[in-house]
C-alpha cells in the first residue's frame, strides 16, 4: 500500500532522537498550557512562531503538533479537578468530571480522560491518514445552510445540561445568548450592545466568559460558603485507577466520541465545542441511567474527552489537504507553514510528502507520549486537591487572571471577566447551571451568522434550509430528537 | 522548566557591536499570528539580526481591526520615538467603519512596507469566465451575485464595493457575505456556496494553481510576474487596490526624531534579511517613504472614505442588512419570557415555603476579601505591574479563606507570580506589564 509505505517513511523521519525530544517538549508544554485556564495551544504556538526562524520545519511541526494534542488533553485536568475548564472544549468534561472528583473519584475521571484522549487521538489520526481526501470533499459540502442546521441540532442537545429546573437552565442559556450578541455584527460591520466602549467591539471572548463563570464564580462561591456546611470534596478513594466497571462503561463512549469528533472537527468553522456537546447528549440519551448525568457519570467524561481529541485531528484534514484552517490553532499552524514558504493545500502532499508524513507519524508518537507522560502524573494531579484551600483558591484566581489578561493583553478583559464572575456567583446562589450559558455564547453567534449568510445566499428565502439535502437531513434529525422523549414518555407508564 | 530554557535559546541573538538604536517597541494592533503581528515579528527579526536596533520588543494590542491598538499608541506614546505602530489599509477602513474616536490624523507617517494583491475568483464550474460576464449578471440582479470574503469593512468588502460602483451599480446593494478570517470564506467558495470570492491572493493561490478555482481578475495596476491572471484595468474596470501594510510613529515627533526612525526603517528594508523575508512569504515590496508615503496615505484615506460612506448608506436593502434584527429580537423575547417565569417561580416559592428555600448562610467577610483582591488586581496591574498585582490578589484570597499566616501567603504569591512572569515573558515572549519591576529587571 502506498499510504502505508509513505507512513513508515514518515515514522523513520520522526523517530530520531532529536525529533522525539521535540515531540516530548511539545506535549509537555501543550499539557501545561492546556491546564492553565485561558492560555491555550493557539496562543502558545503563535508565541513560539519565531522558533521557525532557527529550527528546520520537521522538528518545528512535530513540536507544534505535540502542543496541539497536549493542549486539547490538558484542558480536561483543570476541568475535572478544579471545575475551571482550561479550554471552552472542556466545558462538558467539567460537568460530570468535577462531580466525580467531588465524590472522591478524581483518579478514574482523569484516567478515562487520558486513555480516551489516547484512543480517540490514535483512531482519529488513523482516519486522517487514510481518509483525509474523502473527508475534505465531504467538508466542502457544508455551506452556511448546513452549518446552521447543525447548530439547531446542537441547541437540541443543550436540553440535556439544563439541570433539574427547565426555567433556570433556559435562563442560563439566554444569558449566554445575550452575551454572545455583544460586539460588531460580523455581517454588516455595525456595532451592537457595545455602549460606545471600543473594547467591546470584538465581543466578549468565550474564554473570558468561561473563566469568569467557572473560575472566578467558583472562588467567590467557595468563599461565601466557607464557614457554612457545604458538600466538601470527598477524600480520594484508595485506588486512583479505573475499575473493571469503569472500563466497561468507558470504551463505547470513547469510540462514539471519536466517531462524532473526527468528522465534525474537519468541517469548516469547526471547533471542538459542538462535537463535545453532541457526544455528551448522545451518551446521556443512550445511558440506562440518565439521571446519573451531572452527578458523576463516567460516560459523561469519556465521550466528550474522546470527541475533543478526535476533533483536533479532524481540524488537520482541511488544513493539510486544502490549506484551510478551521480553528484558531490551525490558523496559527497555517501561518507557521507560510513562514517556511510552504503552502498547505492540494499540492502539499505531492511536494512536501516527507514533511507531511513525518508530521502525521509524529501525531501517533505524540499520542503515545501523552499517555506515557500523563498516567504516572495522575497521582500528582490528584494531590493538587490536597493543597490547603487558601493557597489553592488563591492560585486558581491568580492563574485565571493571567489567562484573562494573556488572551488579548487587555486589563479591560480582566475587568469583564470579574464582572461575569460576580454573575456566576449569583447564578450558583440561584442554583442555575453554568454550562448552558457558555454554550449560548459559543452557539449563538455561530447560529446567527450562518443563518443570515444562508438567507443572503438564498436571496432572502428560508427554503434554502430545506432544499439542500444535507441541511434538510440535519433538521429532520433535530426534530426527531425533539419528539422522541414525548413519544417514549407516553408509551412507558411513569413509575409510581 | 528545562523546556523553557531550551526554547529561549532560539530567540534571535542581538548583534551588539554596530547597533545604532538601543531599544524599539513594535506595536502590532492584532493578536499573535495575524498579518500585522507577522509583519511586526519579521521586522523584529530583521532589525535585530542586522544589528540596526539592539533590543526590539513586539507588543500585541488586539481588537476592533486595529483601532484599539491605535488608540493605545496615540494616547501613550505622544512625542516618544522608542515605539512604532504597524498599520495598514484595514485600519483606515475600520476607523471609519467603527466611528473610531482616534484616527490616523495625528500620527507621524514613516513608511509603507509590504502589500498583497487581491484576486476575484469563481469555482471552476461557474458559468462566469471573465469579469464582463460577472458584471452582466450583476447589473441584471445585484442581489443574485453573492460575494464571499473576509470581515465586513475589510479590504475584500471595499474592493467588492468599488467594483460595483465602477459597473454603475449602487455599491450599497452588494450582496457581500462576510466570513470570519481563516479558511471559512475560501471553503464556501470552493463548495460553490457563493457566486464569487474576493480574497488575498495567497489565500486562494493553491486552489487557482490546482484548477479548483478560476481567477477572473487581480487587483494590481499591472500584471504580477509569475501570476497568469488579467488585471481589473485590462477588463475595463478602472480600479487597482493592494492590501498594504505600513509603519507609523507617534504624534508630536520632532523632525530629527522622525528622520532617525525613518533611517532605521530604510536600513531595514534594504537589508538582505528583510529582502529574504519578502520573497519567502510572497509579500510585495511596497517600500514608500517620506512625502511619497504621506501622499499615498492621504489618497488611500480619501478613497476608502468615499466607498465606506456608500457601502454604509444605501445598504439597508442588502440581504445581510435586512436580517440583522432577527436574532436580537428572538433572544430579547426569550429573555423576557424567562424573566417572567423566574419571577413567577419565586412568587410561588414564597407562598409555599418548602425545605428547598432554606437560605445558605453567606460569609460576607470572605466574599468581600475576594472582591477586594479583584479590585486590587485591576488597580495595580497597569502601574504596579503583573507581579505586584498578582501578589495582592493571591494574598487577599488567602485571607478570605481564613489563612492567618499573611507573610507566608504573600511570599508564596510573590514566588508564584514571579515564576509565572519569568516563564511567560522570557520563555514564550508574552508581554506582561513590568510595572515597578521594569527598571529593576532590565
Amino acid at each position: 500500500m502506498d499510504t502505508l509505505s509513505a507512513l513508515s517513511d514518515g515514522f523513520a523521519t520522526a523517530l530520531t532522537a532529536a525529533n522525539l525530544l521535540w515531540a516530548l517538549v511539545g506535549v509537555t508544554l501543550g499539557t501545561a498550557v492546556g491546564m492553565l485556564p485561558g492560555i491555550g495551544p493557539a496562543l502558545t504556538i503563535a508565541l513560539l512562531l519565531p522558533v521557525t526562524l532557527s529550527l528546520p520545519p520537521t522538528p518545528a511541526f512535530i513540536m507544534f503538533a505535540g502542543i496541539y494534542y497536549g493542549g486539547m488533553y490538558g484542558g480536561s485536568t483543570s476541568a475535572i479537578l478544579l471545575n475551571t475548564p482550561g479550554e471552552s472544549a472542556s466545558i462538558m468534561t467539567s460537568v460530570d468530571g468535577h462531580a466525580m472528583a467531588r465524590s472522591g473519584r478524581a483518579g478514574p475521571a482523569l484516567a478515562t480522560a487520558a486513555i480516551g484522549s489516547f484512543v480517540a487521538g490514535t483512531l482519529a489520526t488513523a482516519a486522517l491518514t487514510f481518509t483525509a481526501p474523502v473527508m475534505a470533499e465531504f467538508a466542502l459540502r457544508f455551506g452556511p445552510a448546513e452549518y446552521f442546521s447543525l447548530t439547531v441540532l446542537a441547541f437540541m442537545a443543550v436540553s440535556c445540561v439544563l439541570s433539574d429546573s427547565l426555567v433556570r437552565g433556559f435562563a442560563s442559556l439566554v444569558f449566554g445568548l445575550c452575551l454572545g450578541l455583544v460586539g460588531i455584527d460580523p455581517l454588516t460591520g455595525g456595532a451592537r450592545l457595545t455602549f460606545g466602549i471600543p473594547q467591546l467591539l470584538d465581543g466578549i471572548d468565550v474564554v473570558i466568559v468561561t473563566l469568569g463563570l467557572f473560575a472566578v464564580g467558583e472562588v467567590l462561591y467557595a468563599a461565601s460558603t466557607r464557614t457554612s456546611e457545604r458538600d466538601e470534596i470527598a477524600e480520594i478513594e484508595t485506588s486512583i485507577w479505573m475499575s473493571a466497571d469503569d472500563w466497561k462503561r468507558s470504551w463505547r463512549p470513547w469510540l462514539r466520541g471519536t466517531a462524532i469528533g473526527f468528522p465534525l472537527g474537519s468541517l469548516p468553522a469547526g471547533g471542538a465545542e459542538i462535537p463535545t456537546l453532541l457526544s455528551y447528549a448522545l451518551e446521556r440519551r443512550l445511558s440506562k441511567a440518565p439521571e446519573q448525568f451531572g452527578r458523576g457519570a463516567i460516560e459523561g467524561v469519556a465521550g466528550p474527552e474522546a470527541a475533543n481529541n478526535a476533533s483536533a485531528a479532524g481540524t488537520l484534514v482541511p488544513l493539510l489537504t486544502l490549506g484551510l484552517p478551521t480553528s484558531a490553532t490551525a490558523a496559527v499552524m497555517l501561518a507557521a507553514f507560510q513562514q517556511y514558504g510552504l503552502q498547505p493545500g492540494p499540492r502539499l502532499f505531492a511536494e512536501q510528502g516527507r514533511l507531511v508524513w513525518a508530521l502525521i507519524a509524529s501525531l501517533y508518537i505524540g499520542n503515545v507520549m501523552l499517555l506515557v507522560l500523563n498516567l504516572p502524573l495522575l497521582r500528582v494531579w490528584v494531590n493538587l486537591l490536597k493543597i490547603p484551600k487558601p493557597l489553592l483558591y488563591a492560585g486558581i484566581l491568580t492563574i485565571a487572571s493571567l489567562g484573562g489578561y494573556g488572551l488579548n493583553q487587555s486589563v479591560f478583559d480582566v475587568a469583564v471577566m470579574y464582572v461575569i464572575g460576580l454573575a456566576g456567583y449569583a447564578m450558583r446562589q440561584a442554583r442555575m447551571p453554568l454550562a448552558p450559558a457558555v454554550i449560548g455564547v459559543i452557539l449563538g453567534p455561530i447560529a446567527e451568522q450562518h443563518f443570515r449568510r444562508a438567507l443572503a445566499i438564498g436571496e432572502g428565502s428560508p427554503l434554502i434550509f430545506l432544499t439542500r439535502p444535507l441541511s434538510c437531513a440535519l433538521l429532520v434529525v433535530a426534530v426527531v430528537l425533539l419528539i422522541i422523549p414525548f413519544v417514549v414518555r407516553r408509551r412507558v407508564p411513569p413509575l409510581a | 522548566m528545562g523546556m523553557f530554557v531550551a526554547l529561549s535559546l532560539f530567540a534571535p541573538m542581538p548583534v551588539r557591536a554596530q547597533a545604532s538604536l538601543d531599544h524599539l517597541t513594535l506595536i502590532a494592533p492584532a493578536a499573535p499570528g495575524g498579518g500585522w503581528d507577522q509583519t511586526a515579528r519579521a521586522m523584529q527579526h530583521a532589525l535585530q539580526a542586522e544589528g540596526i536596533v539592539r533590543v526590539v520588543e513586539v507588543e500585541n494590542i488586539a481588537g476592533a481591526a486595529g483601532t484599539i491598538g491605535l488608540a493605545h499608541f496615540v494616547s501613550n506614546y505622544q512625542g516618544r520615538d522608542d515605539a512604532v505602530l504597524v498599520t495598514g489599509l484595514v485600519m483606515l477602513a475600520a476607523i471609519l467603519w467603527n466611528d473610531s474616536p482616534t484616527t490616523l490624523a495625528g500620527v507621524t507617517p514613516l513608511a509603507g512596507l509590504t502589500g498583497e494583491p487581491e484576486v476575484i475568483a469563481v469555482p471552476v464550474d461557474s458559468p462566469h469566465r471573465d469579469m464582463a460576464s460577472l458584471l452582466t449578471a450583476l447589473r441584471a440582479n445585484p442581489g443574485g451575485v453573492s460575494w464571499g470574503g473576509g470581515s465586513a469593512g475589510g479590504t475584500d468588502h471595499l474592493l467588492a464595493g468599488l467594483i460595483l460602483a465602477s459597473a454603475g451599480v449602487e455599491p450599497g446593494l452588494v450582496n457581500y457575505i462576510a466570513f470570519s478570517g481563516g479558511g471559512e470564506g475560501v471553503t464556501a467558495l470552493l463548495g460553490g456556496n457563493v457566486t464569487a470570492g474576493v480574497n488575498g491572493y495567497s489565500e486562494v493561490a493553491a486552489h487557482i494553481e490546482s484548477g479548483r478555482l478560476r481567477a477572473l481578475a487581480i487587483s494590481t495596476s499591472a500584471r504580477v510576474p509569475g501570476i497568469d491572471v488579467p488585471t481589473l484595468r485590462e477588463q475595463g474596470i478602472d480600479i487597482d487596490m493592494i492590501n498594504w501594510r505600513a509603519v507609523v510613529a507617534a504624534p508630536g515627533l520632532s523632525l530629527a526624531q522622525r528622520d532617525r526612525l525613518m533611517s532605521v526603517i530604510s536600513r531595514m528594508v534594504r537589508s538582505p534579511t528583510w529582502q529574504r523575508t519578502l520573497s519567502d512569504r510572497d509579500w510585495t515590496d511596497m517600500y514608500l517613504a517620506g512625502d511619497a508615503f504621506d501622499t499615498f496615505l492621504w489618497s488611500e484615506r480619501a478613497r476608502v472614505d468615499r466607498i465606506v460612506k456608500r457601502l454604509r448608506s444605501g445598504a439597508s436593502a442588502t440581504p445581510a442588512r435586512g436580517t440583522d434584527w432577527i436574532f436580537p429580537v428572538v433572544i430579547g423575547l426569550a429573555a423576557a419570557v424567562v424573566a417572567f417565569l423566574l419571577a413567577r417561580q419565586r412568587v410561588l416559592a414564597r407562598r409555599q415555603p418548602g425545605p428547598t428555600t432554606v437560605p445558605v448562610a453567606v460569609d460576607w467577610r470572605s466574599v468581600l476579601w475576594v472582591c477586594a483582591g479583584l479590585a486590587g488586581y485591576l488597580a495595580a496591574i497597569s502601574t504596579g505591574g503583573f507581579v505586584v498585582a498578582s501578589t495582592i490578589l493571591f494574598s487577599s484570597v488567602a485571607v478570605a479563606f481564613g489563612s492567618r499566616r499573611r507573610t507566608r501567603d504573600a511570599a508564596i504569591g510573590l514566588l508564584v507570580s514571579g515564576a509565572v512572569f519569568v516563564v511567560f515573558t522570557r520563555g514564550l515572549g508574552l508581554h506582561l506589564p513590568e510595572g515597578v519591576l521594569g527598571a529593576w529587571t532590565r
